[in-house]
């Protein structure tokens, strides 16, 4: 896959996320990194004094307190440079996570993770991260280069000779490391992706934590966690050698470099051309000068290691290019947050949604629906039904744009939807899916998802979806934590929580994706009885209970992807034996079972 | 906040794991590497104090009297000793690293195995991105520690050492002056070193619910965005990014204090050593070799220095992430570990004798079971029916022994619960439930559950007797197959099916069933009822019930009202007693199937 990942372009564009205080903390480090060539000339001066006779010029003591005060100055503006990186630093990755959350929440067109969430939420980590390093490079890149301009000219002056010689080991350092490099980028990736597998079973593993107690099985996870964790450590130490052969190579050559001068300065020294203080001059630049060749080095790696990181953020957004992500958007993290203001939306009133030759498919390929036609009018009750895999929830999240689409229309009030995704939102329509997520949070915060509804009102809703007398029987009522993905709740109250979310979202069309499922006949029939009793209400409902579908204005029965038969259920039954057949397998209490009693 | 508090005060603590028992714990068994790995540094680290004074013979052979030959020979043995020094430093990280590594993952493996067996209470008060970052996170920053810490701190603390003695052997004064600067950065560091922890605290704590909220928001991505409440998430991502953002730069402003204050004391130590020099050369005590030497010595210094204090930056991360990894290994589950007895084979036989219980973050007065009372023949199917929250799935959870009874006793097989082996005891009974747990991974580990033990043969055999196996043949690899995380690559109903023959593959005495079918067709439903009707075979089931048609072919029906059993009988009978809630149930789905009016007496009798 090729995205437009040139991490250059796309760090300009994220550059502008605050510019001038990126230019200022530049600027610091650049004193920070700059200043060491004044503490070398002051070394220079102080060893040539003693050597040499003390009488004229500044003295060896003039030499030292010059030194001092470098470092001093150094030291003082070396606070300052960290607090300004720190504040840099976080608000640009944070932002980079801000802005791909906000681009999966928020932005047009449908959204499906490639991987898993807690896959995803290692990109949210590591990548940002490694973004944000690049940074770094580019924070301490002048100084750097400053320091390195200034040295070797220094040293050039004194002793070209010795300068050039001293510089090919230093050159070979450039050479052997970026032979060196593209192994270390494979080892890294290799151990970062052993480490994804890591942390993916264990996100798993506690994700699941009560089956897997429940069955006992957890010594077999944990042989298969330990079968990761060796995969891993295999991948760690390589990625550790090489990384140790690198250092080896640079800071050896240092040493190469310094024998150099050493074997060439024993003459220059006897006759007077090379001073001790020039020799404490060398001898001080040489490792800063190999720590600056590293750098850029390091920094060409930390380039693509950005571009790795850049490419799989891109491929969390799917379709969209990076560069939707690195738009600078101001923040003021500095003070408290506003409070939110819910926004409401006036649109017009709702009078039908038409959807005609519908066509989407899972990524998978295997569930989908071909070529669905059909009509929602105000006020009706839908019920969409069918056999496990005939295509219901696909028909539902491709009409919603949760799924790409890949042929038909949908439209509302007779004008063509462009973006299903950003289109059926509140106020037009709300949704509950199969498997509903509640937050860690309280219940009041999980069903208002901030639309500021007073508690007479929230517990209207909660009425509505039947968990008014669940609440009773809570202590902390609506401040009741629900836990991690409301684990606290029983499936049931889930699913009726998150109908008590929908139902707050004030919307046109309610869409029910198996509301059902997980409730009893009584509290459903209550739901019901209670949505209709409420007022006009249309809803387009997946089900496959007697209970709904003999409300329902229309039913449409699907069979492996493609409409059935379509009408009132009494025209349905006639038309598909397939109905009848899915109807037959519920019929409750079998009569002449209980006439045999 | 609570949740976890209310989580401490129950889980007693057992004893403290400090940094020291931890390291002492998992490095012992590699205590042969460890020594090697310190022989290496002895040898680099005399290799190392070698240079300077080479240097010092150099310059002062130079400006002396010595022959070039000389100068070269010195020249030639500073090329060979520096070599040396970083060869056998980078074997030293490799085999440092080494031992961190395998230390570490026996920890983690250990730290995993810990945080299963933990109970419930803990688990529900924590995400699993939590989870994540304190069983890897926390360790990782430990591992680091390990395999860095040791090479650069063992081996600077060496270097400085080496480096005192050899200026105190040089000139008493400078050895008396550079000991004075040494000893007082320990001083002052050790002092400043405890400064970051706390903040590193708050900063690993509000990462931890950064990414926990990014990872609850992701799973949750279709509800989120089909009720437009995109805004509002970004709102409250805003409220929780500003504490990583405040945090996290606390923290490092405080961690910097260490490495800045050692920078500081640097800068007082060249102060103090080059003058010194400086008046000793005047003096004419020390030679300008002497004095390059001096220098020489002090650059060395910095580096371990810096090292040290960088390492102790390592050090707080690492004691931040420890203190919580014994935390977490500290903790006790609140569920005893249970006996040694085995239940018997066969079906087994279910017994509630007078069992209340409420869970552990709530007081006695809100009891979810109070005073259940029944028992099953082996062999026996139950239906469990009840309004949502009646404490139907409870009494299944202490079926598994999630958690123990607040009072009186579960026995199964005529044996108390919680006398049992935990871990026998729950591989005897089987669970079917709403939510079907599926991990990235093949299809095989997914329905062995990772137990390799588990033939390919047997599960074909399981396979065939729930007619999955032409299902099997449509899949691209077989049992190889990989399953993305979650299942999502699955409908709800395969999963199912899946969840269904992991439990026939387990083979256990106890099926409970926590309406399976809700998420299945009828038709779907229908095709699984034969080979329920083989998995339920010569075993005790407990099936709950949302819908009446789910226990038409139980045989005893207990119905849940308030936590307490308000019906228990057979279900024939129950079923020809008019006056039966069981009776009065039916009558009500039979008329709220027909559309027709309820039965609202009978309605209001459950509700």
């Amino acid at each position: 896959m090729t995205y437009s990942t040139n991490p250059l372009r796309l760090m300009l564009a994220l550059g502008r996320q605050r510019p001038w205080y990126f230019a200022l903390t530049a600027v610091l480090w650049a004193v920070v990194h700059g200043l060491p060539v004044l503490f070398g000339l002051a070394m220079r001066g102080l060893f040539d004094a003693l050597a040499g006779p003390q009488a004229a010029g500044p003295n060896a003591w003039t030499y030292l307190a010059l030194g001092l005060s470098v470092d001093a100055v150094r030291l003082v503006v070396m606070i300052g440079g960290i607090y300004t990186w720190a504040t840099w630093w976080l608000e640009l990755t944070l932002h980079l996570r801000r802005s791909l959350l906000s681009y999966l929440l928020e932005a047009s067109g449908s959204r499906r993770l490639p991987d898993s969430p807690s896959e995803a939420v290692t990109r949210f980590r590591d990548d940002a991260n490694d973004i944000g390093e690049y940074f770094e490079y580019w924070c301490d890149f002048w100084g750097f280069a400053a320091f390195g301009v200034a040295a070797l000219g220094t040293m050039l002056l004194i002793n070209p000779l010795m300068t050039l010689l001293a510089c090919v080991p230093l050159a070979l350092t450039v050479v052997l490391t970026s032979l060196l490099r593209p192994h270390i980028r494979t080892a890294r990736r290799r151990s970062r992706e052993a480490t994804s597998r890591v942390t993916d079973f264990l996100g798993e593993t506690f994700g699941s934590v009560q089956a897997v107690k429940a069955s006992g099985r957890e010594p077999f996870v944990l042989r298969h966690y330990v079968g990761l964790n060796t995969v891993r450590k295999r991948t760690a130490l390589k990625d550790t050698l090489l990384t140790e052969l690198f250092r080896s190579v640079t800071d050896n050559m240092v040493n190469i470099a310094t024998g150099i001068i050493l074997l060439l300065g024993a003459s220059a020294l006897k006759d007077g051309s090379f001073t001790v203080g020039d020799l404490a001059l060398f001898v001080t630049f040489l490792p800063r000068l190999t720590g600056v060749m590293s750098f850029m080095g390091l920094m060409v790696v930390q380039h693509k290691r950005s571009g790795v990181a850049f490419e799989r953020l891109g491929r969390l957004l799917v379709d969209a290019p990076v560069s939707a992500i690195v738009t600078p958007r101001a923040y003021d993290l500095e003070n408290p947050q506003a409070p939110f203001e819910h926004a409401v939306k006036e649109v017009e009133p709702f009078e039908r949604l038409d959807v005609v030759g519908l066509t989407a498919h899972h990524a998978g390929g295997l569930t989908g629906v071909t070529d669905v036609s059909f009509s929602v009018a105000r006020g009706e009750f839908v019920v969409v039904t069918g056999r496990i895999g005939s295509g219901k929830t696909t028909l539902l999240r491709a009409l919603l744009g949760l799924l790409p689409v890949e042929a038909g229309t949908v439209s509302w009030n007779g004008r063509h939807v462009d973006d299903p995704a950003s289109f059926f939102v509140p106020p037009r329509s709300a949704y509950t899916s199969q498997v509903p997520r509640l937050f860690s949070d309280t219940l009041r915060e999980n069903v208002l998802l901030g639309s500021g509804l007073s508690d007479v009102e929230v517990a209207a809703a909660l009425e509505l979806a039947v968990l008014d007398a669940d609440l009773a029987s809570m202590r902390s009522g609506l401040d009741t934590e629900v836990g991690t993905r409301g684990v606290k709740l029983s499936g049931g109250q889930v699913q009726r929580a998150a109908a008590a979310r929908m139902l707050l979202r004030r919307a046109q069309l309610l869409v029910f994706d198996d509301i059902s499922s997980a409730l009893d006949v009584e509290t459903e029939r209550r739901l019901w009885d209670g949505l209709f009793a409420a007022g006009e209400t249309t809803c387009l409902v997946v089900s496959h209970r007697r209970a709904a579908l003999e409300r329902a204005d229309r039913v449409i029965l699907l069979e492996g992807g493609r409409v059935a038969a379509q009408g009132t259920l009494a025209e349905v039954l006639a038309s598909s034996p397939e109905l009848a057949a899915l109807l037959k397998g519920e019929r409750s209490p079998d009569a002449g079972r209980v006439a045999a009693l | 906040m609570t949740a976890s508090t209310a989580t401490t005060e129950r889980e007693r603590r057992r004893g403290a794991f400090g940094l020291s028992t931890i390291l002492v714990r998992y490095l012992a068994p590699q205590r042969g590497w460890a020594l090697g790995m310190a022989l290496l540094l002895l040898v680099a680290t005399g290799l190392q104090l070698l240079v300077p004074q080479l240097l010092r013979r150099f310059i002062d052979g130079a400006l002396g009297a010595a022959p070039g030959a000389e100068l070269t020979r010195i020249a030639l043995t500073f090329l060979v000793a520096a070599l040396l020094t970083q060869l056998l430093n980078a074997v030293a990280t490799y085999v440092a690293a080494a031992v961190g590594w395998t230390a570490t993952n026996l920890l983690r493996e250990d730290l995993a195995a810990h945080t299963l067996d933990l109970d419930m209470g803990f688990h529900n008060a924590r995400t699993s991105g939590e989870m994540i970052e304190r069983l890897d996170g926390d360790v990782t920053s430990l591992s680091n520690f390990l395999s860095v810490f040791s090479v650069r701190v063992f081996g600077g603390a060496l270097l400085l050492a080496g480096i005192l003695v050899a200026l105190w052997l040089e000139n008493r004064l400078m050895g008396a002056v550079l000991t004075g600067v040494v000893l007082l950065e320990v001083v002052v560091l050790s002092r400043t070193r405890r400064a970051g922890v706390p903040a590193t605290n708050l900063e690993r704590e509000a990462n931890a619910k950064l990414f926990g909220f990014i990872e609850e928001r992701l799973h949750g991505l279709d509800d989120l965005r089909g009720n437009g409440a995109g805004a509002y998430t970004m709102h409250r991502f805003d409220g929780v990014m500003r504490n990583v953002y405040h945090d996290t730069r606390r923290a490092w402003m405080l961690r910097s204090v260490v490495w800045l204050s050692s920078y500081g004391l640097m800068l007082v130590g060249t102060a103090l050593t080059i003058g010194t020099a400086i008046y000793l050369v005047g003096k004419g005590s020390l030679t300008v070799g002497a004095a390059y030497m001096v220098f020489q010595y002090l650059l060395m210094l910095q580096n371990p220095i810096e090292q040290i204090t960088q390492q102790l930056q390592e050090l707080q991360k690492a004691g931040a992430g420890v203190q919580r990894v014994g935390e977490l290994l500290s903790l006790v589950p609140a569920l005893p570990r249970g006996g040694s007895e085995r239940l018997p084979a066969g079906a087994l036989s279910v017994e509630f004798d007078g069992v209340s219980f409420h869970y552990p973050d709530v007081g006695p007065d809100q009891l979810t079971l109070d005073d259940v009372t029944f028992k099953l023949a082996p062999g026996t199917r139950l239906g469990l029916l009840g309004r949502t929250g009646s404490g139907k799935t409870t009494l299944t959870r202490l079926l598994f022994r999630l958690y123990d009874p607040s009072s009186g006793r579960v026995r199964l097989g005529g044996v108390d619960a919680a006398a049992a082996d935990l871990q026998g005891l729950r591989s005897r009974v089987g669970l079917v439930s709403q939510e079907v747990q599926l991990f990235r991974g093949s299809l095989r580990h997914n329905l062995s559950f990772f137990d390799d033990g588990v033939s390919d043969d047997r599960i074909m055999a399981v396979l065939d007797e729930l007619d999955m196996r032409e299902w099997l043949e449509r899949q691209e690899n077989g049992l190889d197959t990989e399953i993305d995380s979650g299942g999502r690559n699955l409908s709800a109903g395969e999963a199912q099916l899946i969840a269904f023959a992991r439990v026939f593959l387990a083979d256990p005495g106890l099926i409970v069933l926590d309406e399976p079918s809700s998420r299945l067709d009828p038709a779907t439903e229908r095709r699984l009822e034969a080979a329920m009707e083989r998995l339920l075979a010569g075993r005790t089931a407990i099936v709950i019930a949302h819908r009446l048609e789910t226990v038409e072919r139980v045989d005893e029906i207990l119905v849940m009202e308030g936590g307490r059993v308000a019906e228990h009988g057979s279900r024939d009978l129950l079923a020809r007693d008019q006056h039966s809630r069981y009776a009065r149930l039916r009558r009500a789905a039979l008329s709220l199937d027909l559309n027709a009016t309820p039965d609202e007496h009978a309605l209001e009798e459950l509700a």
